[in-house]
């Protein structure tokens, strides 16, 4: 196989690579910010895969392509996380599930498993960010969280 | 002078127009001035009428094989039935060759034109129910008045007027038809005139039904008339130089099926039971409507088409037998009854079944007897009806001749204008009953028909006996003896307004003399002789003759007549109640009392043999529809709707559970398309 | 060919089971195991790519695509949305090193620059706004992991046997000649020629996608407005309510 044909089956498998795998995170995540960030991933995997034509090709449209890639997922990034503060300030919570009453009236709702109570076995460290306008000087302890997370 | 085509014209348009304008203004501009419109188009008409009469009557002395005026509004119905009458022709021909003279029928197109023709029969009918519409709408002034649906009665008065006018001018069975209906459906809407009462509504109803079933009847009789004879215009079938009738099977059952229709309308047995309710309307609507014309339009139809009968076998049988038992049969019953207005009701089917019974003759005497009968019938009848209803006027609207007596003194024009009624239709010599009552009686006797008119011929005599017992003994008992007034009729009591009463006495006048003066060296009937339809019957014979047969049978008649007058006057004057008690005793042994008061049981008998298993039947529909079919709408319904449960918990809101359904969904098309 | 199947749908089983056991289920078991097998998984996968002809462009080509895998599975599975959104600028950092090998120098700075300069920092910040603590339930698992796993991860299998299906058959048209790539995309003034492109062929795109940018701009704008004019109108509301009764 010739390197340059070599080189776009390779990038075109990194490629496949960061979209499955943004296509799980996208799935499984329950985190509404975590999930857009599987959704930017999969972006990421389209643009290697046009990158990679690109050279192939000896064309520019595909670097085109994915500055215009750029700049959409700029833009949703924006819109998105603009909805997601929008709803966390209505619910104080990033969990999806929070919005499943969107479902179809006299259904109940999805649930595979029953949450886990507590946040994993003692010991488990945790690195955190202190609250927006807070001093991080404050112990953790002290600092009055937010009931509903 | 306008021209008869004109007249012709003029005759059911204007109280088409009345009838518009009472429709349109009525309500809102004219209210208690409702009946101008009606009574200057049907006076209009009337006028129209006689002239038209007159004109067509100076034609036919004028000569002798006269052309009547005809005229063609406009082509209602043109199809080119040409290979469809070819068809028709050879399945007739096949269908006719071992049944005789296949008939001709005619090629090209079927074509309908709304066209009206005036012959001497036209003529009179047009004439009778003209001159009865207009003193009975005169009459109505005075009895509707303050009626809240005033302006409603003036213009459904017209509108039967126009539709009777266009029934009786019509020129072919199809536009007959249509005003045939278009009459029934006025007798609906004014036998339900006061349609808050549940009698009369049910009442119009019952008229309606029992009507169904005839026109039923009438509209496969025009159906066969046209696939036999290819035409449905009276000029092709009755003309001088009509097609030849179909014989045997096929004749009978185009006859029989006309029959029925005219049962329906003109209340013969077994369609009788509709018209005694129908006295629920209005008292003008019983003597415009189911007296004197609109029921007589079954009379007309057979008269129309008595040749077509007469080459038919053994329909003119079916006719006369009809008509002579239900004249026996309302007569019978009418004797008994207690109510004034179903007593003349009775009397109504009664004399339609003696003019049936005339015509069932198939002579030309017969013919003309039947119509003569028609017409005094219409006159005297409709003055008892209005009488009657200046009766019940006054008594506030009670009709139940047991409830008030002696109303002669309070009532003087009604009570004479009654007698001269109740004369005339008990055949007095020389009111109108009389002469039309012999000129039937003349017809039987002279018809060479065999044992069956021999019979019919008595039985007729035994029904004059029953006529004028009928029609006395509510008379004596009404106006003679103590008054009785019913606590309903209040302070009024009394004679009815002027209005009222000037049209009963001018009906009176009427009833009195319009036989002598249509019997007078025979004007009517050679008149009606010359009915284009009717020249092929067979004629009377010699004059000499006749007026001797004639003679007996009047001084018959007219002693049964008397004698049974003084009989009724013995028993219903003064006290010798107890002998009628005796006699009612008498009648209840043997039964026929009963079987008179309970009016045969026929209603009881259509209700259990045709009502309940229909309502039965309806109600086993109704349960279907309500369970299976129904069930299987619903079932159409849940269909989709379990569907729709089935799929429903996948809309679970999560939107991870539409993207891993849509990733499953890619992956499925890749495998497919890649591998 | 067979053999080539037969290790791709063994990577794909083991790749989707390492997958699986990485993402977040409640509790920490198998993480390293499931590490363990998606590596090998990864190995696997290696060993069925083609060679790229030199050792430094092997050896390039083979740490970044490494880096950028392993942080994207790595920015998946971990419970700490923090920790997600620092892995995922790993792999965005080794994306822009793959531009730059195909010679694409100004996205690889544009995805710098755009992404982990402006676009990660943002979601960070939402983070820190809504999610101070870093500790939720939710983190710690995961909506039908089996599942998404094997979906997201046989698809990378299928993808990459119809990319090898296709690129080892005959090639659709004959790649250009090296100097003439030399002259195309890698020609010297890169920024350059890509401008022209841009603003020669796609002036009108650029125009809209300038708007794109301007309308999401006042659109997220307005949401973030929005959302805290209705919350202080209900207060206002329920406490004119109060003053009413």
């Amino acid at each position: 196989m010739p390197a340059e044909l070599a080189l776009l089956h390779n990038l075109l498998l990194v490629g496949a690579a960061l979209f499955g795998v943004g296509l799980v995170g996208f799935l499984c995540r329950r985190n509404l910010i975590v999930m857009f960030l599987a959704a930017e991933m999969m972006l990421q995997g389209v643009s290697v895969s046009l990158a990679a034509w690109s050279r192939y090709r000896n064309d520019f449209g595909g670097q085109v392509l994915v500055i215009f890639i750029i700049a959409v997922a700029a833009c949703e990034a924006a819109v998105a996380l603009a909805l997601v503060t929008a709803l966390f300030r209505r619910r104080g919570d990033l969990d999806v599930a929070v919005w499943d009453r969107l479902r179809e009236a006299n259904q109940p709702p999805f649930t595979e498993a029953p949450l886990p109570e507590q946040p994993g076995a003692a010991g488990e460290s945790w690195p955190t960010l202190p609250p927006a306008g807070v001093a991080p000087a404050v112990p953790d302890e002290k600092v009055d969280y937010r009931r509903y997370v | 002078m306008p021209s008869a085509k004109t007249l012709l014209v003029v005759i059911p348009a204007m109280p088409l127009l009345a009838a518009a304008l009472t429709a349109v203004l009525g309500p809102r501009l004219l209210r208690t001035r409702s009946h101008w419109p009606t009574v200057l188009g049907v006076a209009f008409s009337f006028a129209a009428s006689l002239l038209l009469l007159f004109q067509v009557h100076q034609q036919v002395r004028a000569e002798k094989n006269a052309t009547f005026p005809s005229v063609t509004l406009w082509q209602w119905v043109d199809v080119d039935s040409s290979r469809l009458a070819a068809a028709r022709t050879a399945a007739l021909v096949e269908s006719t060759a071992e049944a005789g003279a296949p008939p001709a029928a005619k090629q090209g197109t079927f074509s309908i034109n709304v066209a009206l023709q005036a012959d001497p029969l036209t003529c009179v009918m047009l004439a009778v129910v003209t001159c009865i519409s207009l003193l009975v709408a005169i009459y109505s002034i005075g009895y509707m008045r303050g009626d809240r649906g005033y302006w409603r009665f003036f213009s459904y008065i017209p509108l039967f007027v126009f539709s009777m006018t266009m029934l009786v001018s019509a020129s072919n069975f199809l536009l007959l038809y249509v005003f045939w209906e278009l009459v029934g459906l006025c007798s609906y809407l004014l036998i339900g005139f006061w349609y808050q009462r549940p009698a009369a509504a049910a009442a119009g109803k019952k008229a309606f039904l029992v009507n169904r079933i005839g026109d039923f009847g009438f509209a496969l009789g025009v159906f066969l008339l046209w696939t036999t004879y290819g035409t449905l215009n009276y000029e092709d079938l009755f003309g001088p130089h009509h097609l030849p009738y179909a014989r045997e099977a096929l004749g009978t059952a185009i006859c029989l099926l006309l029959l029925a229709g005219a049962c329906g309308k003109s209340a013969q047995f077994p369609l009788h039971v509709w018209l005694p309710d129908a006295m629920e309307g209005p008292s003008p609507v019983s003597a415009l409507i189911h007296a004197a014309t609109m029921v007589t339009a079954g009379v007309y139809l057979v008269a129309r088409c008595l040749p077509m009968f007469r080459e038919a076998p053994g329909v003119l049988h079916v006719v006369a037998i009809i008509g002579g038992g239900t004249a026996l049969l309302g007569a019978i019953i009418a004797v008994t009854q207690t109510d004034l207005k179903r007593i003349l009701a009775y009397s109504t089917i009664s004399h339609l079944g003696y003019m049936f019974l005339a015509l069932g003759t198939g002579t030309l005497l017969g013919a003309v007897a039947g119509m003569f009968h028609l017409v005094t019938h219409a006159f005297f009848k409709s003055l008892l009806f209005l009488a009657a209803g200046s009766v019940m006027h006054a008594m506030g609207g009670v009709i139940d001749i047991r409830r008030f007596s002696g109303l002669r003194r309070r009532m003087p024009i009604t009570h004479w204008t009654f007698l001269f009624g109740g004369l005339s239709m008990a055949g007095v010599i020389p009111f109108a009953g009389f002469f039309s009552k012999d000129a039937i009686l003349l017809s039987l006797a002279e018809c060479s028909g065999g044992l069956i008119y021999q019979t019919l011929y008595w039985t007729t005599f035994g029904g004059i006996v029953l006529i004028v017992l009928y029609t006395f003994r509510p008379y004596f008992i009404a106006f003679f003896g103590p008054e009785k007034i019913p606590k309903e009729a209040g302070d009024h009591a009394h004679e009815s307004p002027r209005v009222m009463t000037w049209t009963l006495v001018i009906l009176a006048f009427v009833a009195f003399s319009v036989g002598m003066v249509l019997e007078w060296n025979h004007v009517l009937s050679d008149f009606l002789a010359a009915t284009p339809s009717w020249t092929t019957l067979p004629l009377p014979p010699a004059p000499e003759v006749l007026a001797k047969e004639h003679l007996a049978i009047a001084l018959q008649s007219s002693a049964a007549v008397l004698i049974t007058l003084a009989c009724t006057a013995a028993l219903y004057l003064g006290t010798r109640r107890v002998i009628v008690a005796r006699l009612t005793g008498l009648l209840k042994l043997v039964g026929i009392y009963q079987l008179s008061f309970g009016k045969f049981f026929f209603d009881q008998i259509y209700w259990l043999f045709i009502i309940l298993p229909a309502e039965g039947f309806a109600a086993l529909c109704a349960w279907a529809d309500n369970h299976v079919i129904d069930g299987l709408v619903n079932l159409c319904g849940a269909v989709p709707r379990w569907f729709g449960a089935a799929l429903r918990p996948l809309q679970g809101g999560l939107i991870q559970f539409y993207a891993l359904s849509m990733a499953i969904g890619l992956l499925i098309m890749l495998f497919l398309l890649l591998l | 060919m067979k053999d080539s199947h037969t290790i791709w749908i063994l990577a794909t089983l083991l790749g989707s089971l390492g997958l699986w056991l990485m993402l977040p289920r409640g509790g920490r078991r198998g993480r390293l195991a499931g590490a363990a097998l998606a590596v090998v998984a990864l190995g696997l996968a290696a060993s069925q790519t083609p060679r790229l002809g030199t050792w430094t462009a092997e050896g390039i080509f083979a740490a970044l695509a490494l880096v950028t895998v392993v942080a994207a599975a790595a920015a998946v599975t971990c419970r700490n949305p923090v920790y997600c959104a620092i892995w995922f600028g790993l792999t965005l950092l080794g994306t822009a090193g793959l531009f730059l090998l195909v010679g694409a120098q100004f996205l690889a700075a544009a995805t710098v620059v755009v992404y982990a300069g402006a676009i990660l920092v943002t979601f960070l910040f939402v983070l820190m706004l809504a999610q101070p603590e870093g500790k939720a339930a939710y983190d710690r698992a995961s909506w039908e992991a089996m599942l998404s796993a094997v979906t997201g991860v046989v698809l990378i299998g299928v993808l990459s046997i119809t990319v090898g299906g296709a690129l080892t058959a005959p090639p659709p048209e004959a790649a250009p000649s090296a100097a003439a790539v030399q002259a195309g995309v890698l020609r010297p003034q890169h920024v350059a020629a890509l401008g022209t492109e841009l603003f020669g062929r796609h002036l009108i795109a650029i125009q809209i996608a300038g708007t794109l940018l301007l309308t999401a701009l006042v659109g997220a704008a307005v949401i973030i407005a929005q959302g805290k004019n209705t919350k202080t109108d209900s207060i206002n509301s329920k406490e004119l309510k109060t003053d009413e009764e």
